[in-house]
């Protein structure tokens, strides 16, 4: 079974390539801002991630701020209550 | 009146355009809606067609373009339309309940497409959110409903567009939490009000009541497939239902045109499905004549302070039919100045955010005649043979700006062109004006190339990107974790080089060509002499970027110290705020103001201004504005 953070960098990719983006190396770092994809590739993933992980970091908290760096999209899906 | 054709394309009946499809605008209540007419003769079954929502829309333009064609081609007469307040169609306040308002533009719609085309059966075929407003509006007068990648929950919808907001503003130091808790949603300049996101919160298709149709085709994602329980319900509760899972709905509808694919499954699956109905419908004995309701002005009532416009689609160039549509004030405007907006990319003419629609709408009323047009190969104009659709940097570009200046010469008796655009728009106002054309001002909106060669692709690395990635490289010179990634392999060195590489480069050229153009060489592509060409020519030259964009380090780059020699003739504007389209209104609204006031100063007696410096580290520019 994969863990949350290759299911994550699994949907990271998968969304790159269908929407023909460059995907930057995926390290804890990298600011989500530079990682190739935009803001409509998010919401894909995030509702990928909801379908797979049955969890969407978003509904559970209503005022979560979307994360900044990669790791911290990965801790998000990590640290569920 | 018909559409306005000129040239050898023109002499064509009100009923015949180049394009095999009539621009038509048609009555909506209070509102004034444009769409897209492509008939068929003698059918007992049209299909309306309704768009998704915002950004999605401008993705699925072609896409959408090529199911009414597709319909039409099999003799089922189809109407594409811009609901009220997007694409063409008429403005609405925006605290409009949207949602509302567009379930009963597809009313109309079928209204309009019974009236004009004579047909007595009205299938509804809706996109994404156009899907959920689609079964809303299906009646007992709706024949057949066709839904794809149907939006099912319209709170996890709008969930969905906050996270898209959410994820925007990274780009920018501003919170959404104003916005959010207004209730309001703005995604990639397009909004919906706190109203219609009450209102979708509060509609879940599973828990609705069946639509009131017996014949429904729902065609599903195949990654997040959310229909099949109501196609379920639908079948239980006596509904003909044919239901699929079919792939495409990212690249269609969630990916940047230039980059996406239109999911020929899915027209192959709906024409299949549209053939079989209609091959189902009893002989007609005879059918209503078919009503001409397409008058296709529109009217736009100013108030006190701004007078009355009208808009007209039209239909021009030698070679290709070019699409356009004409803004002009009611009253004959004696000086005749005109501006041409050209394609963003390979956005449809009316613009991401429909930001060129409310530049043309404004202009028109301060006495412009303003021609939005599509290129050939993007939005709605005709493609070249042998050429591909929706290119960036199309190669007879030149020929289709030239089109459209003479076009506007010649039936609007336009004296004065001003040319521009956003992106690539900008690019092909500068490349035109270089190339001689007759232009009084160019106008660039965060241009991220001044040069392009044929053959480049848009994922060779660019100028912009040279320019823009160093900085997060830099950053990881000083980063341990960063050498430790790198001696590890899991670094795309020869990415970084080439970058560091190409920026060397640039700088040994920027410094070459200054030397040059000291010694009065005049080398080949040099930015900073075709700007001091222009000059000469009289031709004026406005940048305006958004703070943190690529093109004015370019400029900077390209133009080597012709910048700070520039006075008068070419002014930079700095905004604050402002991403690379100007979807956030505060931004754009400066953007604008910004632009307005280009042209009036352009109008009035030119005065002089101060020249701009370069300090080494920043342009000093004529206006630094912040929202």
């Amino acid at each position: 079974m994969m863990s949350i953070r290759d299911t994550i960098i699994a949907q990271f990719q998968g969304v790159a390539a269908e929407q023909k983006r460059k995907l930057a190396t995926l390290t804890d770092d990298l600011k989500l801002l530079h990682s190739g994809l935009d803001s409509l590739s998010f919401a894909i993933i995030v509702a990928r991630l909801e379908e797979l992980l049955s969890y969407d970091p978003f509904e559970a908290n209503e005022s979560q701020q979307f994360p900044v760096t990669f790791g911290d999209f990965v801790r998000l899906y990590e640290n569920r209550p | 009146m018909s559409p306005i054709s000129d040239g050898p394309l023109s002499g064509l009946g009100p009923r015949l355009n180049p394009l095999g499809a009539d621009p038509i605008y048609f009555d909506a209540g209070p509102h004034r809606l444009f769409g897209w007419l492509h008939r068929a003769a003698d059918s007992d079954l049209g299909v309306v067609l309704c768009n998704p929502f915002g950004y999605e829309a401008i993705c699925a333009h072609r896409g959408i373009r090529m199911f009414a064609e597709a319909l039409a081609a099999i003799g089922v007469p189809a109407l594409r339309f811009d609901y009220a307040g997007t694409g063409d169609s008429g403005d609405i306040a925006c605290d409009t309940n949207q949602i509302e308002t567009w379930t009963a533009d597809i009313a109309a719609a079928a209204s309009a497409l019974r009236h004009s085309t004579g047909v007595r059966r009205v299938c509804l075929l809706g996109f994404r959110l156009g899907a959920l407003l689609a079964v809303r509006a299906a009646c007992e007068s709706i024949d057949a409903l066709i839904v794809i990648s149907p939006i099912m929950n319209g709170r996890r919808y709008v969930r969905e567009l906050r996270i898209t907001q959410m994820a925007a503003s990274l780009r920018s130091e501003d919170a959404v939490s104003s916005e959010a808790a207004s209730g309001t949603v703005e995604v990639a300049g397009f909004s919906l009000s706190a109203a219609s996101t009450a209102t979708l919160a509060g509609i879940d298709l599973e828990r609705m009541g069946m639509p009131l149709t017996s014949e429904v085709l729902v065609i599903d994602r195949t990654d997040l497939p959310t229909a099949r329980t109501w196609s379920e319900e639908a079948s239980r509760r006596g509904a003909q239902v044919q239901y699929q899972c079919l792939p495409g709905t990212v690249e269609m509808f969630l990916t940047a045109p230039q980059f996406g694919s239109v999911s020929e499954e899915m027209i192959l699956a709906t024409k299949d499905w549209i053939s079989r109905l209609q091959g189902a419908c009893l002989p007609i004995e005879t059918s209503p004549a078919p009503e001409d309701v397409s008058v296709p002005v529109l009217s736009l009532a100013g108030n006190d302070a701004s007078p009355d416009i009208i808009e007209q689609p039209v239909f021009f160039g030698e070679d290709t039919a070019l699409f356009g549509i004409v803004s002009e004030p009611q009253l004959n405007e004696r000086a005749r100045r005109g501006v041409i907006l050209l394609n963003a990319a390979v956005d449809p003419h009316f613009g991401a955010g429909r930001r060129y629609v409310s530049l043309a709408r404004r202009w028109a009323r301060n006495g412009y005649v303003v021609l939005r047009m599509d290129l050939a190969g993007i939005g709605d104009s005709a493609t070249r043979t042998n050429c591909r659709n929706d290119e960036v940097f199309p190669p007879q570009a030149m020929a289709d700006v030239r089109a459209a200046a003479n076009f506007l010469s010649t039936r609007y008796g336009v004296q004065e062109i001003v040319l521009g655009g956003l992106c690539s728009g900008g690019y092909h106002a500068l490349r035109a004006a270089v190339d001689g054309l007759a232009v009084r001002q160019i106008f660039l909106i965060n241009p991220e190339n001044y040069f392009w060669k044929q053959g480049t692709t848009l994922k060779d690395v660019q100028l912009a990107e040279a320019v823009r990635n160093p900085g997060i490289y830099r950053e990881r010179v000083q980063s341990a974790a960063a050498w430790r990634r790198l001696l590890s392999g899991r670094v795309n060195v020869w990415r970084i080089l080439d970058i560091y590489a190409h920026r060397g480069f640039l700088a040994l050229e920027s410094a070459l060509r200054d030397i040059a153009r000291s010694l009065h060489i005049r080398l080949p592509s040099d930015l900073g002499s075709e700007l001091e060409e222009l000059r000469a020519r009289g031709v004026q030259v406005v940048f305006v970027f958004a703070r943190g964009e690529p093109g004015i380090e370019l400029l900077k780059l390209l133009a080597g110290s012709v910048t700070s020699r520039l006075s008068g003739s070419c002014h930079v504007h700095l905004i604050d705020g402002g991403d690379h389209t100007f979807s956030k209104r505060g931004p754009w609204e400066i953007c604008e103001s910004i632009l307005t006031d280009e042209l009036t100063k352009l109008a009035q007696a030119p005065q002089p201004t101060s020249t701009l410096r370069d300090s080494g580290t920043r342009l000093r520019t004529l206006r630094e504005k912040s929202p």
